[in-house]
């Protein structure tokens, strides 16, 4: 396999995008990634766009086709690539796969959701339809409900309390205020979300132990990455990023055919893959986007790739480690928790926040002399899972 | 059909639900079909208050239980007290109306 580079990123800030289609929001993403490497006429020879739910959220299929039509980069090849909350990483993985086969040498990789198109509660019923149909989603359950079975169980285990969410909350919003791309621009307080006695006023209870706090926002957004080979990379404009590593790892479908629920083994497993692709360990990583859907997943996920001890993943938190001028900074983006989670753009947005910060690009929440950054793309409730490690070029 | 199937491996007794074709265990293909217990024990819960489109209440409690001859599945549980370890009764009873059509599955007292 040769080498695949991160040549162009390109992202539109993620909200609630009333006077954007999918689509709309697709062709600025992919177009800002062609602009910023500075392709120019330079042919696309493929285009993935991560999506996890167009049909049932917009009422539109085909959306790869309608991309490169509105990009106007015929005849080029086109795919939607869908794996859930992880369909970014996978359309990433599947661009990374082309091009370090020598099969493209050009793939631009776009991932997007438009969720606010439908209310709430459809949100919650369109998203909740990952669960397995007869033994899950029949009951009612919904992401925050599998998240809520796990925290408990997580917590008890290992003694995490509802301070230790609150803060993953508050480090997160407070990243998200030095991120123009990010939904939610709100500085929160551990007296207002936790401590006051009227705080559940402001965090009502959404899936108990997890609190509206603990849960990301539903977003619209796109965000896109243009990969290509070192060789072209020294034509364009930026300086390359190298995807230096990739692993996938599944899981049951269900929490409750796992012999122990609080272990995520895919995101353990993916990990490790994605670490040894890059002959690196997760020691040597300088900052990390974890996919925060839920507070306790931060933590959980921080401790399963490697980078602390289980149980101690908490007290790194509590101790300041994970914030921008800490040892390990996690999410400086903000996270889901802040930049928000248009389903189908997360995995490619963590990519861009990485690719900005090894870029030195990321103004005030940058990390200081980031050099190695990792990703992690979390599917399902754990059951199809991405990490990525991602190098600056020398 | 007033319970779920579950499946029992035929080779090496692992007992599954939902349905697979392939033992998690073994990768053996032949199962032996057996139901649930009356009896189980919560082996975790969450009171949920955002439901999804089409379920007009608040505060359902979803829960993983595990029965007596080890099949564990998902279901409402009908307590205003869950707790881990709880010892629960087994029912059957429409959880969800979809598209107009009653859903049966597993609740428990």
């Amino acid at each position: 396999m040769r080498p695949v580079v991160i040549s162009g990123v390109g992202m539109v800030p993620f909200e609630r995008r009333d006077e954007d289609s999918l689509v709309d929001m697709l062709a600025a993403a992919g177009l800002g990634a062609m602009d910023d490497a500075g392709l120019g006429d330079r042919p696309v020879d493929a285009v993935y766009v991560g999506n996890m739910a167009s049909g049932l959220f917009n009422h539109q299929v085909s959306v790869a086709s309608a991309l490169v039509d509105r990009l106007n980069l015929m005849p080029a090849a086109a795919d939607r690539i869908e794996n859930g909350p992880a369909s970014g990483g996978s359309a990433i993985k599947n661009g990374l796969l082309a091009v370090a086969s020598g099969y493209h040498d050009v793939v631009l990789v776009v991932g997007g959701e438009k969720m606010r198109e439908v209310v709430g509660p459809r949100a919650t019923d369109i998203v909740a339809c990952m669960t397995h149909p007869t033994a899950e989603y029949i009951y009612g359950v919904t992401l925050p409900a599998m998240a809520g079975m796990f925290a408990r169980l997580y917590m008890d285990k290992y003694g995490i309390t509802r301070k230790h969410l609150a803060q993953v909350s508050i480090k997160n919003q407070n990243n998200g205020l030095l991120n123009p791309y990010a939904h939610i621009q709100m500085k929160i307080t551990m007296e207002g979300i936790l401590t006051h006695p009227q705080a559940h006023i402001n965090n009502p209870v959404v899936a108990d132990p997890l609190h509206l706090y603990d849960c990301c926002p539903v977003s619209d957004g796109a965000a896109a990455v243009l990969l290509t080979t070192t060789e072209l990379a020294k034509e364009l404009n930026k300086p390359a990023v190298e995807i230096a590593g990739v692993g996938q790892a599944t899981d049951t479908h269900t929490l409750q055919e796992r012999s122990d629920p609080t272990d995520l083994k895919a995101v353990t497993i993916a990990a490790e893959r994605a670490f040894s692709m890059a002959g690196i360990q997760p020691g040597d990583i300088d900052v990390a986007e974890l996919h925060d859907a839920f507070t306790i997943l931060e933590i959980a996920e921080s401790e399963h790739v490697g980078f602390f001890e289980k149980g101690e993943g908490a007290k790194a938190l509590e101790s300041g480690e994970t914030q921008i001028d800490g040892k390990l900074p996690i999410n400086p983006s903000g996270g889901l928790k802040a930049r928000g989670h248009p389903v189908g753009a997360t995995g490619v947005a963590q990519a861009v926040e990485l690719v900005w910060q090894l870029r030195g690009e990321a103004g005030e929440r940058q990390v200081k002399d980031a050099a190695n950054g990792f990703s992690l793309n979390f599917g399902g409730f754990g059951n199809n899972v991405l990490a990525f490690v991602f190098r600056r070029e020398a | 059909m007033n319970t779920i199937t579950a499946y029992k491996c035929t080779n090496c007794s692992h007992v599954m639900f939902p349905r697979h074709e392939r033992c998690l265990n073994c990768n053996e293909r032949e199962f032996e079909e057996i139901e649930p217990t009356k009896k189980g024990k919560l082996l975790t819960y969450t009171v949920v208050n955002e439901l999804p489109w089409g379920i007009d209440e608040r505060g359902r409690v979803i829960g993983v239980v595990e029965f007596e001859n080890g099949i564990r599945a998902l279901g409402l549980i009908k307590s205003d007290d869950p707790k881990i370890g709880m010892n629960l009764t087994t029912d059957w009873g429409v959880v969800r109306v979809i598209g107009g059509l009653e859903t049966y599955g597993l609740t428990f007292h």
